[in-house]
């Protein structure tokens, strides 16, 4: 290990976000430049104080860092991008730590700002989806020659092993739905705040079998953003810091599927008893299990759910249909997840909605969705990579 | 056959002798001189030892069905008159796991772990597909 202990030395100064919404008509731009703007305004600083960038979503569907620099009249000492998609959240906020620390940049904004309807095609999945086309196969499991499209069909893959392993069913994988929307039906900001039931679940249509639509996240523009900078810093400013305790970024490897845990055997997985074991965002926090509060997770299908309660160990192999379900993941439950509602009902900014939402509910902002006292919220996902965060 | 309108593979230097396999009905992946490992899909050096002394060996062709999907949405026009359609991952004799669609079986008969055998589907001049089918009993 490093001796250059990272741990609640950098904290979230502030949070902000565009409206989400299935045809907003806007520009990534102009979605990014807003939610940038209300983070700053969230922190108490000006765009003169922003001297770090980092995109985790850019060009074709999000909006790339320098071109939000330049369109916003921004004054970067360091800036980054990843490439598209939501796994990357936690490298993110790993990457805008170090340079907080080391000194690179005093505030960087972290963000996400797209629009899947700016497009006149669907970018993900179908033919002007590339993904599939890269040398050794797209990154989600897909494979175009034989009609393998969209990030959901790598998902559906895993659901049906799942299913058939376990005795596990989809009415228990919606009830993952039903909690997502009930916590939506909170969140004014959210897009799709109607309850629905088990029964609404079971009679949407299949999109990629076993998978239904209700399975499924938003497609949606929006913005989402959070200010890093360093914990001494965050002290002097407008609202209460949020201190980032624990991070570990995103693995990579043959015996890695982005749906999965190792050993689940699908791709080119081994196939073994997966044991979940204290991962190193745990001890860099210095946190359990038994002290997570709320935990986040890239919902972008509601298998992915089930995926991450098992990875990180917060249940065995084969338990997650069963403690998914009594609304134990529900706000009031035992481990409420999600309580913005998710991809799957707020809306779909790559997982930076999520972190806004933690930020929120670490500093007790969430009002009739609020997690009574909440202390310690994890970021965890179903891919590996996590962020552990502290009031 | 050449109104095939389906998505082709992107055939490149590193997998050109699979996709030239399939056309001579072999089922070919790279395997380790050094160590014997056997990997797909395609890469330059064997992910086990690192060595670049392999060689594309030939595989029986038969597996076992390891997970399945049905498409009942068409992402491509090309498909619109196929949903719903099946894709499954096979899982191979030697090890390896491939993607491909299942024939001479419905859907709903589709079970995880029966055993399938490769039929080789040539929809260009140019390419061959891999597909499976349920073993012969
Ligand atoms: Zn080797």
């Amino acid at each position: 290990m490093s001796d250059w202990n990272l741990k609640d030395q950098t904290a979230v100064c502030g949070v902000g976000h565009s409206p989400f919404g299935k045809r907003l008509n806007r520009s990534t731009i102009d979605l990014g430049g807003e939610a940038i703007r209300n983070a700053l305004e969230d922190a108490g600083l000006n765009k003169n104080n922003l001297d770090g960038l980092i995109a985790s979503f850019g060009t074709p569907i999000g909006a790339d860092a320098d071109t939000l620099a330049y369109a916003l009249g921004l004054k970067l000492r360091m800036y980054n991008q990843t490439w598209a998609h939501g796994r990357f959240t936690a490298s993110c906020l790993q990457w805008a730590a170090m340079a907080v620390k080391a000194g690179l940049a005093n505030y960087v904004a972290c963000l996400a700002s797209i629009s899947f309807s700016g497009f006149r095609k669907p970018m993900m999945g179908g033919a002007s989806d590339n993904e599939g086309a890269r040398e050794g196969g797209g990154g989600h499991g897909e494979d175009p020659v034989y009609g393998m499209t969209s990030p959901g069909a790598g998902s559906a893959l895993i659901a049906q092993k799942y299913f058939a392993k376990y005795g596990a069913t989809s009415c228990q994988l919606g009830a993952v739905a039903v909690a997502f929307r009930k916590h939506a039906a909170l969140n004014p900001a959210a897009m799709m705040r109607t309850p629905i039931s088990v029964e609404d679940h079971q009679n949407s249509r299949f999109v990629c079998e076993p998978l239904r639509l209700l399975d499924y996240c938003q497609i949606n523009d929006g913005a989402a953003c959070v200010i890093v900078t360093t914990s001494e810093r965050a002290r002097d400013l407008k609202k209460p810091p949020v201190f980032i305790s624990g991070m570990q970024g995103l693995p990579a490897g043959r015996e890695e599927f982005i749906w999965t845990h190792p050993g689940f055997g699908v791709a080119q997985q081994s196939v073994f008893d997966y044991q979940p074991e204290l991962q190193p965002v745990y001890r860099m926090a210095g946190v359990t299990h038994a002290d997570i509060d709320a935990l986040f997770t890239y919902d972008a299908f509601s298998i992915l759910v089930w995926s991450a309660l098992e990875r990180w160990g917060f249940c065995r192999p084969g338990e997650a249909a069963a403690f998914t379900q009594d609304g134990r993941i529900e706000v009031g439950g035992a481990l409420p997840i999600n309580t913005n509602g998710g991809l799957m009902s707020e809306g779909h900014i790559m997982g930076w909605n999520h972190q806004v939402e933690i930020v929120r509910q670490l500093r007790g902002e969430c009002g009739p969705r609020q997690v009574a006292n909440a202390q310690v919220i994890q970021w965890a996902n179903a891919y590996g990579d996590s962020l552990i965060y502290r009031r | 056959m050449t109104d095939y309108k389906k998505p082709l593979p992107a055939i490149s230097t590193l997998n050109g002798p699979y996709w030239d396999g399939l056309k001579q009905r072999e089922l070919k992946m790279p395997s380790c001189n050094d160590c014997g490992k056997l990997w797909y899909p395609p890469a330059p050096f064997c992910p086990e030892c690192w060595s670049r002394n392999f060689t594309w060996r030939q595989l029986s062709g038969r597996g076992t069905v390891n997970s399945w999907v049905v498409f009942h949405q068409a992402y491509f026009s090309s498909y619109k008159d196929d949903v719903p359609y099946n894709v499954a991952e096979v899982e191979l004799e030697e090890g390896p796991r491939l993607l491909t669609n299942l024939v001479g079986i419905a859907n709903a008969d589709i079970v995880i772990g029966m055993s399938v055998e490769i039929v080789y589907d040539d929809v260009t001049d140019e390419v061959t597909l891999a597909k499976f089918r349920p073993t012969e009993q």
